[in-house]
């Protein structure tokens, strides 16, 4: 970024003193969780919180991963979110493409309802959403939590793909309809491709939402072994009454894959931040 | 949206709008609706229900816990301005272009990347009595302060951490990109005019960005209002007391711990309507914006 900068020397050393004690005080409960999850038990008592461990000890990992079972809510998170996904981003990409590009009488009203219906909490439909799922037997079972969390997340992303498209130039749709493609074949062989870049940015968006997602799968996933590995955190303390350190290899453990998209897919992520608000 | 009046393209619209249309009704709008309904009931949540009038509406507005969480609430409202002020602040200085910029604007939005329930969990280690940070107090100040345990630190600790915190790295990257549209020549006549720093960031970037500013509150209202619940569960469940009782929590705990799903639903009502009233005040900025 080219700068036209209205302050001198002397502010901006003050200004990187100001944003590095920022970054320590954000990165500070961080490290010690990072600390915490190598020490045994024995060393965590006796050291300093801030001081890493005289020896680095994997014990906390193997525990947390096996005996709290975090291996396997990881596989379980691995397979429910990106199941979850795809069906969101059909969801999303359809109905993208109908308020963007297509044209039909009740199109505006339900734009406006699938606006207004984009924030409501979790709680809010919790005891409902509990009977409904009780009442198509998808109790404990991933479908029920796809499902749900699909339709709880996607008027965000249907917003989101509506926007993209209404932008694209009219010809593209027309020029296919004149060739005498279908609206379904209009959408899948020239506009999904030319919405990739929306797509991967709603996939971030919606990834991101269903891995940190905790009320509806609390509900849903009642068993032990169908859990989430962010439910599965969630519950850890209070069954176990985990000792620190291991708490702490549980998060590490947690932390992994949200940590690793945002390395691979920073520019992405990025992106996603502003495409909510901020057009273009 | 294009507004073409070329005719229509019959029943194609409404079945790729579909599978959302069938979700949304099942999922969002009927839960809504048949919470309105159970308000006026004794349901448990299970088994049979009795029409018993606007009795649970009587007993909340009679009900402590309630007004804790509303009082609790414009707690968690009042850290939206500290929020949007330091966002912008940060934001400003690093649109100065300082070395390293890039760098702090990441490592700022790893908040965001973990999620409510990894942060709640971490900061209720951190915070404990006897936690990491009482410990770096005491060792300088001699004391030490109540993060979870006192009712007043605790819910500032929510505010600071979840409306404050967590989200300036987001506020970062979203505020930068919208400096970055604004005329270069604005603060080369700005600079000329011998305007400093403040003086630039309050009549020259602010009034630039004022959509995103808005925006920006719009999206922490929904923050505070229902997005709250999962950091709160995993810091202090709600506690101590009803020390960080929010209408979201309130609405967990008489559904599901104490199985009063009608009772409940009338809190469920009250938290509707601020949220419809969110909704529509996000609508508005984005029909504004021209969606």
């Amino acid at each position: 970024m080219k700068r036209v900068s209205s302050i001198d020397l002397f502010n901006r050393v003050l200004a990187q003193l100001l944003l590095i004690l920022l970054v320590i005080a954000s990165l500070l409960p961080l490290y010690n969780v990072v600390i915490a999850s190598f020490k045994s038990s024995h060393a965590f008592a006796l050291s300093s919180p801030f001081l890493p461990p005289a020896s680095f000890s994997g014990e906390n990992y193997v525990y947390a991963a096996l005996h709290g079972h975090l291996l396997k809510f990881a596989i379980n998170s691995l397979i429910l979110v990106p199941s979850g996904l795809v069906v969101y981003i059909v969801v999303c990409l359809c109905a993208g493409y109908a308020f963007g590009k297509m044209r039909f009488g009740a199109k505006r009203p339900l734009f406006l309802l699938v606006l207004f219906l984009m924030i409501f909490p979790q709680l809010l439909l919790a005891t409902e959403v509990f009977r409904l799922i009780a009442f198509m037997h998808l109790t404990d079972s991933g479908l029920g939590v796809i499902l749900t969390w699909v339709a709880y997340f996607s008027p965000f992303g249907t917003y989101i793909m509506t926007t993209y498209f209404s932008d694209m130039p009219y010809d593209l749709v027309e020029a296919a309809r004149l060739d005498g493609a279908s609206q379904l074949r209009t959408l899948v062989s020239i506009m999904a491709p030319l919405a990739m870049p929306m797509i991967a940015t709603i996939a971030i968006i919606g990834f991101q939402a269903m891995w940190n997602e905790l009320p509806f799968s609390m509900l849903i996933l009642q068993s032990q072994t169908s859990r989430t590995l962010t439910l599965g955190i969630a519950m850890l303390g209070g069954e176990y009454g985990l000792s620190v350190p291991a708490m702490s290899a549980a998060l590490i453990i947690a932390m992994i894959v949200p940590l690793a998209m945002f390395l691979v897919f920073q520019r992405r992520v990025t992106l996603g931040v502003t495409a909510g608000a901020v057009k273009g | 949206m294009s507004h073409r009046r070329l005719g229509t393209d019959g029943i194609a619209p409404y079945l790729f709008l579909g599978p959302l249309l069938l979700l949304l009704g099942a999922f969002i709008l009927y839960p809504v609706v048949m919470n309105l309904m159970s308000s006026f009931t004794d349901w448990k949540g299970y088994g049979a229900q009795k029409w018993i009038g606007l009795a649970n509406y009587r007993e909340m507005l009679q009900d402590g816990s309630f007004w804790t969480s509303i009082q609790n609430t414009v707690i968690l409202v009042a850290y939206i301005p500290v929020s949007t002020i330091v966002t912008i602040f940060v934001a400003a200085l690093l649109r100065e272009g300082l070395r390293g910029w890039k760098a702090y604007r990441a490592i700022l939005f790893i908040p965001n990347l973990l999620g409510p329930v990894v942060i709640g969990l971490i900061f209720s280690i951190y915070l404990r009595a006897d936690g990491a940070l009482n410990l770096l107090l005491k060792s300088i100040t001699g004391s030490t302060v109540g993060f979870l345990t006192s009712t007043t630190a605790a819910i500032n600790s929510v505010g600071i951490i979840q409306v404050v915190w967590v989200h300036l790295g987001f506020g970062l990257i979203y505020f930068l990109a919208a400096m970055n549209g604004i005329e270069p020549e604005i603060y080369e006549a700005a600079l000329i005019d011998g305007a400093g720093f403040w003086q630039t960031m309050v009549r020259v970037t602010v009034p630039s960005i004022r959509f995103a500013v808005e925006f920006w509150v719009v999206f922490s209202f929904i923050e505070v209002f229902a997005r709250m619940f999962s950091f709160i569960y995993t810091l202090t469940q709600g506690g101590p007391g009803f020390g960080t009782f929010t209408l979201e929590y309130g609405i967990f705990a008489q559904g599901f711990q104490k199985f009063r799903a009608g009772y409940s639903g009338a809190w469920s009502m009250v938290l509707f309507l601020f949220c419809a009233a969110i909704s529509v005040a996000q609508i508005r900025l984005m029909r504004r914006r021209g969606v």
